[in-house]
């Protein structure tokens, strides 16, 4: 019985090559978007997941009791916490702290060989031996053992060392950090997947941070939020219990602030309980369903159709005594057999496909598909039950057909004017295309909104370098010698830039109780900052050097709001002990990404360059970019002989940054996704209409005889499927709004119609589209051979 | 064996109602080779197809080994009619996809036959009727002749007690219709029960009893040149009036 199932499937297969080929090929596309949209999943959920110690590792983060402020968790923690507050709990196996080496720029510090190669490299931290211990590491060279116990010592990671030292063994080699300090190589490490949170190319150990960065007593100091904390849990702990114990922990210095641990699986995903990468998560996982279920639908109704040609075989069977439950399981097991065919091919159409859908991607890159076996078999196992649902339906309308009719071939008909199945079949796969094209056409417009938004300052024309100097109090005269070139317009020089967000503080402000504290962000900026970015001020004046600006200080708008200061000019605030006196309001800007919302933010002055490290930015002539540049580095390599600069363009920051690139990445799988809808629409369409020309070929014929033109004709076989699609919109529209309202960060661009009237008028025409093929094809057939058949 | 008392079968939609069968009674005897004629429309097939399980009447009783089957679920009529009845059609009706032997084997699946035994009875089967040089070729590469045997080979492979053949020789020329006819009679002399739906007249002569219909009534029966008295029948069989 078995081996003539699937002798009798392979040759019903082979029978009708179009419609297998239309089946399939709907099929093989379904299964293979499913299956790149489960690597993107798949990839996106694995993250951290090749450390031994995963389920036991956890980030100390801070949770601010302060329900006015924007942010109410951070990783910034103190170090005082670790060394004093959890080294003592019986549940923590192994504690490390570490410091981002460059912590006031998003681009890392400069590393060489030579002190004459210069390497700009992020993510290098201070760190504590027992890393080693927590995260996962396999050195290459060196002992890990050893690795971090000395001072002004340094383990690179692989493509570091080929990078800094190239053809050649790394360990005992210096490497030069700013060309102001020196570490020795003593070990290399195997780089980390691109899937991991914290992905360090260095580390230096932590034993040397007070010294580099003067920071003497940071191990004692509870006020200073600047440092990672991992932990390692003990086997069988429950995280829970270390929150109990630790929550009080700032009560003396700030009340309001809560640590809590934080596990590791929760790092990429979702570190700070927001749920935005949820929501994208979820919107490409439903699409990417949605897009199987549209693939079913389509078998179904193809399946339900093609019955037709199977009747005397169905007739047949039954008139010998087949039961029913037997032409059940022969059709279900077609279906499944046509479904896991397909689902294998899908695969391998996944697999060629993923070069194009990595470049579609951008940020994530997907390996292979054949890089997780369990994935595989997560996948086989899905076409399988595809193949069980999507047949069943089918299987048993054929297995019910009437045995004499069967026989006699005569044609099933719809229920012409009430409700059926298939219809609301056909309803949900327009349904599902027309959402999917609608939330494209959100998503691209979101993302389109929040790239070329006005941030709020002028960011074009603008170069800036992050630099580390000894030379204090040398930037105005640099400044005014950079002034006197036409080329350059303005420049100023600060801790932060507006793209990269500061720290800060809690503050209480004049008007507010002893209890009141808002989390403000804290800048300290030159003279120049607001012009040099071309800020706008609300009211009140900026900096200036015709005032005594020493205690004065610049907050933005969202400040004076949450302040509820009318009248903020003259107002006051206390920030690290001092009194500073509000000067002028800016406008509120954007930091970082409009996804993310303002948050109040004071500036106070810097008067010229007083810290080690800073950054510079210039401000050029419009097209003077190559001329800029080569001024600005020559004034800088006369200045600062001993120190590393590297100025870049503004725009690189915005380019480099991740949050947009995931807007980015969004964007374009939700394009993608969309157009591959309505290519599986497509095919579903054109596969009913021939069907269903064929069913109508007598009505054709004999419309041609008396003479109807193919206008009326092609009435005749449009106006059902049309409806269909207008139907359609009933659930399709209101689906998307609800993504539309849902969609996450704190800016959204303004809804309009078109969005829904473009994507609707797309489905139609492409459904018009593929009727009018099959109407042009049926009007061609000569209706004297239609009638001589019947 | 078979036996129908006012049996009716009315075909319609909403608007429109059709008596195909008009409460006839009918009987079949075991061994019997029996003809039923009558003009395009008057109910034969609906006659075969309800004394075949295949469809259920409207009204009316219709035995089937002394079991009143009338009101049999499709389940039950085609548990009933598997190994029980054999079907030859005018249309041959085989299935395209499938060869000569796969064909004829595909009632023995039904059964649940072991494979070494379904292939036993099938050439055995295939080599009696003449066609086993053909069993690997498909119907579109056969004769009219050779399908229709192909499908009487399907009809007898389970040995059924009941053949029904819906006009088998009326796509077929004279020398292959009278094959056919000929294979029928050879299986009734062996013991096999025989309905034949048939516009000739010639055909129906060779049954023992040909029964003739009208707009779903019984009008006249006759016998045919195979009847016996001695041999089926203790009384004669008298005419039934409307």
């Amino acid at each position: 019985m078995i081996k003539q199932f699937f002798t009798l499937a392979i040759r019903n297969i082979l029978k009708d090559k179009i419609f297998s080929f239309i089946n399939f090929t709907n099929l093989i596309i379904g299964f293979a978007t499913f299956i790149l949209v489960t690597l993107i999943i798949n990839e996106e959920l694995s993250w951290d997941k090749k450390n031994e110690n995963y389920d036991r590792i956890y980030r100390l983060q801070l949770f601010m009791d302060e329900p006015a402020s924007t942010t109410q968790h951070t990783w910034s923690v103190t170090a005082a916490l670790s060394r004093h507050d959890l080294v003592n709990l019986p549940e923590i196996e192994k504690i490390a702290l570490l410091h981002d080496v460059s912590d006031n720029n998003m681009e890392g510090v400069f590393l060489s060989p030579d002190k004459k190669n210069q390497f700009l490299v992020r993510y290098g931290y201070f760190s504590d031996q027992t890393i080693f211990v927590i995260l996962s590491f396999k050195f290459l060279e060196g002992d890990i053992h050893q690795a971090l116990t000395q001072p002004n010592t340094i383990v690179l990671s692989k493509s570091l060392a080929d990078k800094l030292f190239p053809s050649e063994k790394a360990i005992g080699k210096l490497v030069y950090g700013e060309n102001k300090v020196h570490f020795t190589v003593t070990g290399v490490y195997a780089d980390f997947p691109s899937n991991s949170s914290l992905n360090p190319q260095y580390l230096v150990p932590m034993i040397s941070f007070a010294a580099i960065s003067n920071f003497k007593d940071y191990e004692s100091d509870y006020w200073s939020y600047a440092f990672y904390t991992y932990v390692l849990l003990k086997p069988n702990t429950n995280p829970a219990n270390v929150d109990k114990q630790i929550y009080g922990a700032l009560k003396n210095y700030r009340k309001e602030h809560h640590p809590y641990l934080r596990p590791l699986s929760m790092l990429h995903l979702n570190p700070y309980f927001h749920k935005d990468y949820w929501v994208f998560l979820t919107i490409i996982s439903a699409t990417a369903l949605f897009i199987l279920i549209l693939s079913s639908i389509n078998y179904i109704n193809l399946q339900t159709a093609n019955a037709t040609t199977r009747l005397r075989e169905i007739g047949i069977k039954k008139s010998v005594g087949f039961s029913k439950k037997m032409l059940l399981q022969q059709f279900v097991g077609e279906s499944i057999l046509t479904s896991f065919i397909s689902g294998v091919l899908g695969i391998y159409l996944a697999q060629l496909s993923l070069p194009l859908f990595n470049k579609i991607i951008g940020s994530v890159v997907l390996t292979s598909v054949f890089d997780s076996w369990s994935l595989l078999g997560f996948i086989l196992v899905v076409t399988l039950i595809t193949g069980l649902l999507s047949g069943l339906y089918p299987a048993y309308v054929i297995a019910s057909y009437n045995p004499v009719k069967a026989l006699k071939q005569k044609f099933v008909q719809d229920d012409v004017n009430g409700f059926s199945l298939k219809k609301a079949l056909i309803v949900i796969q327009f349904s599902i295309s027309l959402f999917l094209l609608i939330v494209s056409f959100i998503v691209y417009k979101q993302t389109n909104y929040m790239l070329t938004m006005n941030m709020g300052y002028n960011h074009n024309n603008l170069m800036y370098a992050n630099i580390t100097t000894y030379k204090v109090g040398s930037f105005e005269p640099v400044r005014d010698r950079l002034l006197k070139h036409p080329e350059i317009e303005d420049a100023c020089y600060s801790n932060y830039i507006p793209y990269i967000l500061p720290g800060g503080d809690d503050l209480n402000w004049e008007g507010s109780k002893s209890d009141d504290k808002v989390f403000v962000r804290i800048s300290k900026v030159s003279y120049d900052y607001v012009t040099t970015f071309k800020m706008q001020m609300a009211c009140g004046r900026n900096f200036s050097r015709d005032y005594a600006d020493k205690n004065s200080c610049l907050i933005n708008e969202t400040a004076t709001r949450i302040f509820n200061w009318k009248d903020p000019i003259g107002k006051r605030m206390k920030v690290f002990g001092k009194d500073y006196t509000v000067v002028g309001v800016m406008k509120d800007y954007y930091p970082y990404s409009p996804h993310n919302a303002i948050e109040p933010h004071l500036f106070r002055l810097m008067a010229d360059s007083v810290g080690l490290t800073g950054l510079y930015t210039v401000r050029f002539a419009p097209g003077k970019e190559q001329q800029a540049m080569q001024i600005v580095k020559d004034e800088f390599e006369r200045s600062y002989p001993e120190d590393v600069a590297q100025f870049r363009d503004y725009e690189h920051l915005i380019n480099i940054d991740l949050g947009n690139k995931g807007w980015e990445s969004f964007r374009n799988i939700t394009i993608f996704l969309a157009v591959l809808s309505i290519i599986i629409s497509s095919i579903g369409l054109f596969g009913l209409v021939m069907f269903y020309a064929k069913r109508k070929l007598k009505e054709i014929g004999l419309r041609k005889v008396f003479g109807f033109s193919l206008g009326s004709l092609y009435f005749t076989m449009t106006s059902g499927f049309i409806t269909y699609i207008l139907l359609s919109v009933l659930l399709a529209w209101p689906a998307g709004y609800w993504v539309y309202k849902n969609l996450p960060g704190a800016t959204r661009y303004p809804l309009q119609i078109w969005e829904f009237l473009l994507a609707t008028a797309i489905t139609l025409l492409v459904a018009i589209l593929t009727i009018s093929f099959q109407v042009m094809k049926a009007s061609l057939v000569d209706p004297a051979q239609i009638l001589k058949d019947e | 064996m078979i036996r129908t008392v006012k049996l009716t079968k009315i075909f319609g939609t909403e608007e429109v109602e059709t008596t195909a069968l008009n409460a006839i009674n009918f009987e079949v005897k075991k061994g019997e080779f029996v003809a039923v004629m009558g003009p395009s429309g008057c109910g034969k097939s609906t006659l075969m197809n309800i004394i075949g399980l295949l469809d259920s009447p409207n009204s009316g009783e219709c035995y089937f080994d002394g079991v009143d089957v009338a009101r049999y679920k499709e389940s039950q009529r085609t548990e009933l009619r598997k190994g029980n009845i054999g079907f030859i059609f005018q249309s041959f009706n085989l299935i395209d996809e499938l060869n000569v032997y796969e064909n004829v084997e595909l009632p023995l699946l039904a059964l649940k036959t072991p494979g070494a035994e379904r292939k036993r009875i099938v050439e055995s089967l295939l080599e009696e009727l003449k066609i086993s040089h053909r069993k690997k070729h498909f119907p579109k590469q056969l004769s009219g002749g050779q399908q229709q045997r192909v499908a009487i080979a399907r009809a007898l492979v389970t040995k059924p007690k009941l053949i029904l053949a819906d006009e088998p020789t009326g796509n077929l020329d004279s020398a292959n219709g009278e094959q056919v006819m000929q294979i029928l009679e050879k299986l009734n002399i062996e013991g096999t029960t025989i309905v034949i739906v048939t516009h000739s007249a010639e055909h129906a002569s060779r049954a023992h009893r040909i029964v003739n219909l009208f707009d779903g009534h019984i009008i006249t029966e006759q016998f045919g040149k195979k009847f016996t008295t001695t041999k089926l029948f203790a009384e004669p069989v008298f005419i039934q009036e409307n």
